[in-house]
């Protein structure tokens, strides 16, 4: 049915000016909301727990700063600050030449703002069932398949059920570093794939016969980690094992940021080194730094 | 401009205009996504060739094989289509053709009300129920599995899939089944002989709207299915973990976002399950106009 000019042109006049108003009005509190500085972080889950805690203490001090904290895994966090999505990229690993290679000739810094320890893993009724130590050699095994059956590490006769990690997060480098001696290597014997902490943590409390890899501040008592078995030494996963130097799978936790950064990033980075930072690291169960250790750039692979 | 449009209608008309406008945006939303996923993807399929399709490695920076992922798509689809059927089409049938109309009004209210939960919610379900479940009444080590994921989804469209099937059936005028009471048919004749072929081609349609959700869903799907990219084997073993595509794309993009071929691989995974769901569509157009005819 066709339209008269007439009876339509009031009705989209009034719909402009409708849609004017409510733009207008829209600008309003969006103006308001530039005046403060936003700090957008994002990236591993093992990091996270740190700077989520020290972001309200910040802008406490800071109220003209806001900071936004996003997970994701050490992968995405040094993805953001290349790709400027992210303001600081939280990390638990060192980078990759690869991911070195994407800020082509834009300058980088890297903070180590704590360290922290990757465990292995297991469920607590495999744990109490009597497998409270691994030697490297056998988690090998059970990753490459080669192990399938708790019986065979002295344990009860259940299927293992291997928890892998998605292969871009840092507790997976690291992990995989030490038992494969490559920090992508492929588990062929693994039955799931998980990505944040919270994530393993839970599937591993689920199952009745998992093993899996965990950041220390995520062991609990349905998660255990066990010791390692270093050419018949018993290396339990204790923090002062790792302050020692004896526990051999470590970490930096890394903050990393476009350089130079602005004022106010630089600002927090500051206050998560200084003594408030610290103690929060320590009380999130990571280890605290010494001041003159400073940033240490990545190592390719 | 002239020709798309009725004879009679004045195209400078400003109602006209907008409307139109609006009609151009909408369809340019399907060019661009179309066009941007085949741009984007299209150095994965260049570098890969066919082994894109044929592959079953994964491993960011060196291969992209997305067999695995497109596998587990169909399996866990299929699956959930045949999980979902029997009690979707009995639920609609029985309620449009036995339920007195209160009672017909409340069962739709809910149905339509869970159609409407967010898939998270499902999830939610399916990692603290339903895969404990399905590894305890099934033995497995773990209840993370292809099944799994299939069951969850097929709970999560059974309310889509049954309330426009009942839909089709109620569409069915009453004359028929007035006709064929008259003619001596039973009850459950009319049900079955009538109205179930006569509203066919409304359940296939409700049938396909579900394969969409359930094709896409991810979020509920990623907790459960195992994050595995891998083809189970034997290659039929449903309670062994696998992937599909949706819940790859959900691991991966955050990491891989403007990472070169990381990147494009997932973007051309992303255009198969696009061309996956047309494939379906067209294909259940294509019945229905036959069934027609």
């Amino acid at each position: 049915m066709p339209f008269s000019r007439s009876d339509v042109l009031p009705f989209f006049r009034h719909a402009v000016s409708v849609f004017l108003l409510t733009t207008l009005l829209q600008v309003g509190p969006g103006a308001v909301a530039h005046a403060e500085t936003l700090i957008r972080t994002g990236g591993a889950t093992t990091v996270l727990p740190v700077v989520s805690k020290a972001a309200p203490e910040f802008t406490r001090t800071h109220p003209e700063v806001r900071i936004t904290v996003s997970a994701g895994g050490s992968g995405v966090g040094i993805q953001g600050v290349s790709g400027g999505n992210l303001d600081i990229g939280m990390a638990s690993r060192e980078m990759t030449g690869q991911e070195i290679q994407r800020f082509g000739d834009r300058p980088f810094e890297v903070h180590v703002i704590g360290r922290d320890a990757v465990a292995c893993v297991i469920s607590s009724e495999v744990y109490d069932a009597g497998v409270k130590t691994l030697a490297r050699d056998q988690i090998r095994k059970i990753y490459e398949g080669k192990i399938r059956n708790w019986k065979e590490v002295g344990g009860p006769d259940r299927p293992i059920v291997v928890i892998d990690k998605e292969r871009h997060r840092g507790t997976r480098h690291v992990f995989m570093n030490y038992v494969f001696g490559n920090p992508k290597a492929i588990a062929r014997g693994a039955r799931l794939v998980t990505g944040s902490n919270n994530e393993e943590q839970a599937k591993i409390a689920q199952s009745d016969a998992a093993i899996g890899m965990l950041s220390f501040a995520w062991i609990n008592e349905e998660v255990r980690g066990v010791g390692l078995n270093i050419e018949g030494r018993i290396v339990q996963p204790t923090s002062r094992n790792v302050a020692n130097g004896t526990w051999p799978i470590a970490r930096n936790l890394n903050l990393l940021t476009a350089s130079p950064a602005r004022p106010e990033i630089e600002q927090f980075i500051q206050f998560l080194k200084g003594p408030e930072g610290q103690a929060i690291v320590e009380a999130s169960h990571y280890l605290p730094i010494r001041r003159e250790e400073g940033s240490r750039i990545a190592q390719g692979d | 401009m002239r020709r798309l449009l009725h004879s009679e209608i004045d195209f400078r008309h400003p109602f006209v205009l907008i409307t139109g406008l609006l009609t151009a945006l909408a369809s340019g939303v399907v060019v661009f996504l179309f066009l941007f996923l085949v741009i984007q993807g299209q150095p994965a399929f260049t570098r890969m060739g066919f082994a894109f399709f044929s592959g079953e490695e994964w491993i960011p920076g060196e291969t992209y094989g997305a067999w695995p992922l497109i596998y587990g798509s169909l399996v866990v689809t299929g699956l959930a289509l045949l999980w979902v059927l029997p009690p979707a089409l009995g639920c609609a049938l029985f309620t449009s053709e036995y339920l007195r109309p209160k009672a017909r009004v409340a069962m739709k209210a809910a149905m339509e009300l869970l159609a409407g939960v967010p898939g998270i919610l499902y999830g939610l379900l399916g990692v603290s129920f339903l895969a404990v479940w399905v590894r305890d009444v099934l033995g497995l080590i773990d209840g993370n599995t292809l099944l799994t994921a299939s069951l969850l989804l097929a709970v999560m469209v059974l309310p889509t899939i049954m309330t426009l099937s009942e839909d089709a059936c109620r569409a069915v005028p009453s004359e028929y089944r007035d006709t064929a009471r008259a003619l001596g048919l039973t009850r459950a004749e009319v049900v079955f002989g009538v109205v179930l072929p006569q509203a066919l081609p409304g359940i296939a349609g409700a049938v396909l709207l579900g394969l969409g959700r359930a094709m896409g869903e991810t979020v509920a799907v990623m907790l459960v299915i195992g994050g595995l990219d891998r083809v189970p084997l034997p290659w039929y073993d449903i309670t062994q973990p696998g992937q599909n595509i949706p819940s790859k794309l959900g691991r991966e993009a955050a990491e891989a976002l403007g990472s070169g071929l990381h990147w494009n691989a997932l973007i051309a995974s992303g255009l198969v399950l696009f061309l996956m769901v047309m494939l379906f569509s067209l294909a259940g157009n294509f019945l229905l106009k036959r069934k027609r005819a």
